[in-house]
């Protein structure tokens, strides 16, 4: 494989549905004036079984969607909405099909979950379609990996047209002359590397950055004390016994690199 | 590898093999101290798994096909034996296969176990086992063209989609009953919590004669994604959805098996924080289970009550992992999160509101009469079925056998702690719900004891680098039994083989024993039993072999009769 292949050489389109003007006619007079409980089913076209547990949670007692009159029904000939999970595997398509075809006019489809949306991880598979809208129109999606039950019921309140989906962009326009600030200018850039990876090897990527963002502001406070003596009072005064470990393991790497020792 | 000839577990069943078959075996090679692969001649493969698996203890698993004709010119077959007998190792017997005529000799007659993994290495590498008696696809899909191999490295593109070649299910169901009778088709969607999977039921008025199932539904081509798009890191992420339920057993399982490969040294830490989350897995997917065998048994307030109180153990993942589901917190040589003081204690918290919870419902489900009445002796799976075909998990452990990987073959946290093992003798569904129920506990004792004594230093080693060509098993024990993972490591930074055996797996073939025998109304629940990250049905159609008619029920009909056994559809 070593030219360049494009995947639209490879790939065959299995040609999606679309829907008639008379159909989109009725499902836009019945958003405006939803009076009534939403059915739900589902339809799992090759998900992990996440999407599935976590749709399932949102149906019992902590989160509660049947609160809103939402609830999940056997058959999809009682549903107002398909909830489309998985990338579409190829076994799973015509089964997919059949049951939108056996929903009632005016449907609303929502497709759920990372895969669904867009085919997630599995995007570009052989064996997967890459996504619910490559197979039928769908009107809603809800992103995550899965969806938490919370994203699950909102996506709900915007298939039913209950609430506007809203898309939060911001868009930072650099200004003249602007330069993005140097993390702690004061530190030998050597030392910091070093401290940083210790403290990502010794809590962890999210946890390792707080504690090392303390250690350094530590180092870098203009105060009369010496530093020796700031340091040791971070670890003395943590209550913490593993952050108290991480910060003396920082400390024996901040004076054997003074010291001109090797990390 | 470092492992030296004192060390070495497993030295007497390679001797005994050699006597057994003397000229046989050509090579040993040892991964690590307890993992040991022995390449024999091809046709002494089905007598070398048949004696390490009848003879010595050995349960099967898992198989490998693997495409090698870029190293040795040859397809290569490694049969994994879990030896559990007076030493606890792991046995990888290898064999090579001729890129010229595709054939080998099925392991299948000898060893029933193999079947669905012969089945599959047909399926995608096209080698041809000889004497196989089930010759139909398993994993590729009915509309899948014929002669096309996926694994095969020289076969596509991993983004190659041919067009489909029929529009209809091909797939012919296997009924080895001797009397006439009905066919009930269920599947392949279904309300509940599932995936997809077609069961095709063969009954005799009420009572299940024979089953056959089709699965395989949401094949998707992991690991080919594995080998061609991925880095070593990117597969810990991946293997997290291998399943949404028990992912993060299969992510230590894929860590494990390259740190095996590579004799990477993981820091305790690490292993320890490995250990108390996939005991968190464990304890969701147990609740889980439980709430799902309350709705099979009609009991609807268990269910919503123990789907509240698994929400605990939720809120425990996601503080911990910062994920519900998918935790994403592996990397090859640790882990990426610290559990530091704070989140100690708001662990040893909530695992103690779950126990005294979790204990209340308990009471209440075990002394509900009805319950009893339905899950007794119903669905049994019989030891020596067991015996044959490898099941793993609450499943074998609910019909006696002492099979739990956490004890046999101690990995990551597990070196640290002793691991009670329960088993039942009851065979029946009672007797795996209760395993899951004695195994609740264990893992929040798990959760306690690791706590209470965590080691101290880094969570992660970076100190190693990636050799290519170097392969070992990685496994866990998840929630439905052992997950068994192999890796090759490749020459570009990116795996050349990677074999992923999902607990379930191992637990289908059995099924269709579990059901014969038992009544329709019951065949929700005893699929429920084997925990099968869900499957079953949308509709039931009834064929009446005798009156050629067919009818088809809604499968809420189905679970309709399963719950309140009264109005048979079938009338």
């Amino acid at each position: 494989m070593s030219a360049f292949i494009s995947p639209n050489d490879l790939t065959v389109q299995p040609g999606g549905l679309s829907m008639a003007a008379d159909v989109a006619r009725m499902k836009g007079s019945l958003l405006n004036n939803i009076r009534r409980s939403a059915y739900v089913y589902r339809v799992d076209c090759g998900g992990c079984n996440g999407c599935e547990i976590e749709i399932f949670a949102a149906i019992t007692p902590l989160f509660d969607a049947e609160r809103f009159g939402i609830k999940v029904v056997a058959s999809p000939r009682h549903a107002d909405i398909l909830l489309f999970t998985g990338a579409v595997t190829r076994s799973m398509r015509m089964p997919a099909l059949r049951a939108y075809e056996a929903a009632p006019d005016p449907k609303i489809v929502v497709s759920y979950g990372a895969c669904g949306c867009s085919g997630g991880i599995f995007h570009d598979l052989y064996c997967v379609w890459g996504g619910t809208d490559k197979i039928v129109p769908v009107d809603v999606y809800i992103p995550g990996c899965p969806p938490t039950p919370p994203a699950t019921i909102y996506g709900f309140a915007v298939a039913l047209g209950l609430l506007e989906q809203k898309l939060k962009a911001e868009t930072h326009v650099e200004a003249e002359g602007e330069a993005a600030p140097l993390a702690h200018p004061s530190i030998p850039y050597d030392l910091r590397v070093q401290l940083e990876r210790q403290a990502r090897q010794m809590a962890g990527y999210r946890q390792g950055r707080t504690i090392v963002e303390e250690f350094l502001s530590v180092l870098e406070a203009r105060d009369a004390t010496p530093v020796e003596r700031r340091i040791a009072k971070l670890a003395g005064g943590e209550g913490d016994p593993r952050r108290a470990e991480i910060f003396a393991e920082l400390a024996g790497t901040f004076s054997r690199m003074l010291t001109g020792g090797t990390p | 590898m470092t492992a030296t000839t004192e060390t070495r577990i497993g030295q007497p069943y390679l001797a005994a093999l050699r006597k057994k078959l003397p000229h046989a075996v050509l090579e040993e090679r040892w991964q690590t101290d307890d993992q040991v692969t022995v390449t024999v001649k091809l046709g002494s493969l089905p007598e070398a798994v048949a004696t390490l698996y009848y003879e010595h203890d050995g349960w099967l698993s898992t198989m490998v096909g693997n495409d090698e004709r870029s190293l040795n010119g040859c397809f290569a077959l490694y049969y994994v034996l879990s030896m559990e007998g007076a030493q606890k190792c792991h046995v990888i017997v290898h064999a090579l296969v001729s890129a010229d005529d595709l054939e080998f000799p099925s392991v299948t007659p000898k060893v029933p176990a193999a079947v669905w993994y012969e089945r599959e290495v047909r399926d995608m590498f096209g080698l041809r086992p000889v004497g196989l008696p089930d010759e139909r696809r398993l994993v590729l899909p009915d509309d899948w063209p014929d002669g096309l191999y996926p694994l095969r490295k020289d076969s596509m593109d991993y983004r190659f989609r041919p067009e489909p070649t029929a529009d209809n299910e091909t797939y012919k169901f296997v009924n080895d009953s001797k009397v006439e009778t009905t066919v009930v088709p269920l599947g392949p969607l279904h309300i509940t919590s599932d995936e997809p999977g077609h069961f095709r039921l063969f009954v005799d008025g009420e009572t299940i004669v024979d089953a056959d199932y089709r699965m395989f539904y949401v094949h998707r081509g992991m690991e080919k994604l594995a080998e061609t798009r991925m880095g070593y890191n990117e597969v810990t992420f991946l293997a997290d959805r291998v399943c949404g339920i028990c992912g993060y057993a299969h992510s230590v399982a894929y860590a494990s098996s390259v740190e095996n490969a590579l004799g990477i040294r993981v820091p305790d830490r690490a292993q320890a924080i490995r250990a108390i989350l996939l005991e968190t897995e464990r304890m969701h997917s147990h609740l889980l289970n439980l709430g799902l065998v309350c709705h099979f048994t009609g009991f609807d307030t268990g269910f919503m009550q123990f789907f509240r109180v698994r929400e605990k153990a939720m809120t425990l993942a996601e503080m911990l992992t910062g994920s519900r589901k998918t935790y994403a917190i592996n990397l090859i040589g640790g882990v990426r999160r610290d559990i530091l003081g704070e989140q100690r204690l708001t662990t040893l918290k909530l695992i103690g509101e779950l126990r005294a919870e979790v204990k209340r419902l308990i009471d209440i489900l075990v002394s509900t009469p009805n319950f009893e009445g339905r899950v007794k002796g119903v669905g049994l799976l019989d030891p020596q079925v067991a015996r044959d075909y490898s099941p793993v998990g609450p499943v074998v452990r609910g019909s006696g056998h002492r099979r739990d990987t956490r004890a046999d073959h101690a990995f990551a946290g597990y070196k640290l702690i002793d691991m009670p093992v329960h088993t039942q003798a009851g065979c029946d569904i009672l007797s795996r719900t209760l395993v899951r129920i004695a195994e609740f506990f264990d893992s929040i004792a798990i959760i306690e004891k690791l706590l209470e004594d965590t080691p101290t230093g880094p969570i992660l080693t970076e100190d190693f680098a990636y050799k290519p060509y170097k392969f070992a098993l990685g496994y866990t024990e998840a929630p439905r039994g052992e997950d068994m993972h192999w890796s090759m490591t490749g020459d570009n930074q990116k795996l050349y083989r990677w074999r992923c055996r999902a607990s379930t797996y191992n637990n289908w073939p059995v099924l269709r024993y579990m059901l014969r025998g038992n009544t329709v109304s019951d065949a929700p629940l005893i699929v429920g039993s084997i925990d099968p990250c869900y499957s079953c049905t949308d509709r039931v159609t009834i064929v009446d072999v005798n009156k050629a008619r067919s009818k088809t029920i809604a499968y809420k009909e189905m679970e309709r009769y399963c719950r309140e056994r009264t109005d048979s559809p079938l009338k």
